[in-house]
C-alpha cells in the first residue's frame, strides 16, 4: 500500500462523500467553531449531552476529505459515551495522527484507526484534528472557537 | 534573454490551459488573456489540500489554499484553489505530468 493509500483509506473516501450526522443540531447542549483560516477548513460541532453522557453529536461545515471524514466518525465513535470518555478518545487519536502508539491504545480508536495514515503527512494533522479540538472546546467552554493552525 | 524567457513560459502557458481544459471537472480561475504564466484551478467536490498532497506524492509542487487572499476567494465562492506556476526551467513534458496527476486525484477521490 502506498503513502497516498494509506492517507486516503476507502473508509476516509467513504464518509468524505456521504458524511455522517452531517446537520445542524437545533438543540444542542454545547457547541464549538472550529476553523482554520490559512487553509479554510470551517465545521461547526454540535453535542447534546445528558448529565455526564453525549447523548448526539453532529457536525456541518466545509473542508477537505481528511477534515471531513475525521469529523464524521468522530460523530459516529461519540454518542452513548461519558464526557470522560470522549475526551480520552480525543487525546487517543490526537496521540495517533502525530506519533507512535501503544496498540491496546489503536485498538481503543476502533474505526479511528483508518487515519493512521495521516502521521506521515505532517502538513495534515492540522486537518484531522480539527474537528475534534473544537469538540474539545465545545465541552469545555459549551460554546467556543477552535482553531488547530 | 529576457524575451526569450517571457516566450518560453508563454509557450508553457498556453500549452497548459489547453491541456488543463480538456479536463472533465477542472474550472480554471482566472482568463485574462493578459496574464503571466500561472495558472489557479478547482477540481469538481475535490477539495484543493486533498489534491495538493496527491500532487506532492507525485513530485509535483503547486501550491493550495487562499494565496494570501481570502476575500477573494469569498467573492469567487471557492473554499480554496490549486495553482501551478511555470518558469524558464519547465518543460512541455511536466506540464503532461500534471494532467496525468489530476486524473490520478479524480481517480483517487472520485
Amino acid at each position: 500500500m502506498s503513502r497516498i493509500q494509506r492517507l486516503y483509506e476507502d473508509m476516509i473516501l467513504e464518509h468524505n462523500k456521504k458524511p455522517r450526522n452531517f446537520c445542524v443540531m437545533e438543540n444542542h447542549s454545547h457547541s464549538s467553531h472550529g476553523k482554520n483560516p490559512l487553509c479554510g477548513d470551517d465545521y461547526y460541532v454540535y453535542i447534546n449531552c445528558s448529565e455526564s453522557h453525549i447523548d448526539n453529536v453532529s457536525f456541518i461545515g466545509q473542508g477537505c476529505a481528511i477534515s471531513k471524514s475525521s469529523g464524521s466518525l468522530m460523530t459516529e465513535m461519540l454518542k452513548g459515551l461519558s464526557i470522560q470518555e470522549a475526551l480520552a478518545l480525543k487525546d487517543s487519536f490526537l496521540d495517533m495522527v502525530s506519533t507512535d502508539i501503544s496498540p491496546e491504545k489503536k485498538k481503543s480508536l476502533g474505526n479511528l484507526k483508518v487515519f493512521e495514515g495521516v502521521k506521515e503527512f505532517p502538513a495534515r494533522v492540522k486537518c484531522a484534528a480539527l474537528v475534534w479540538r473544537a469538540l474539545e472546546d465545545a465541552l469545555g467552554t459549551q460554546h467556543g472557537v477552535a482553531c488547530t493552525e | 534573454m529576457i524575451d526569450n524567457i517571457f516566450h518560453h513560459e508563454h509557450k508553457l502557458l498556453n500549452y497548459a490551459h489547453i491541456k488543463l481544459k480538456e479536463i472533465k471537472g477542472l474550472r480554471i480561475i482566472g482568463e485574462a488573456k493578459e496574464k503571466n504564466a500561472i495558472i489557479s484551478f478547482v477540481l469538481d467536490t475535490i477539495h484543493p489540500h486533498d489534491a495538493g498532497t496527491i500532487l506532492d506524492t507525485l513530485g509535483i509542487a503547486v501550491r493550495v489554499g487562499h494565496h494570501c487572499a481570502q476575500p477573494l476567494m469569498e467573492r469567487l465562492e471557492v473554499p480554496a484553489t490549486i495553482r501551478a506556476s511555470f518558469s524558464m526551467y519547465n518543460t512541455l513534458e511536466e506540464i503532461d505530468s500534471l494532467v496525468a496527476g489530476i486524473k490520478k486525484i479524480q481517480e483517487i477521490m472520485l
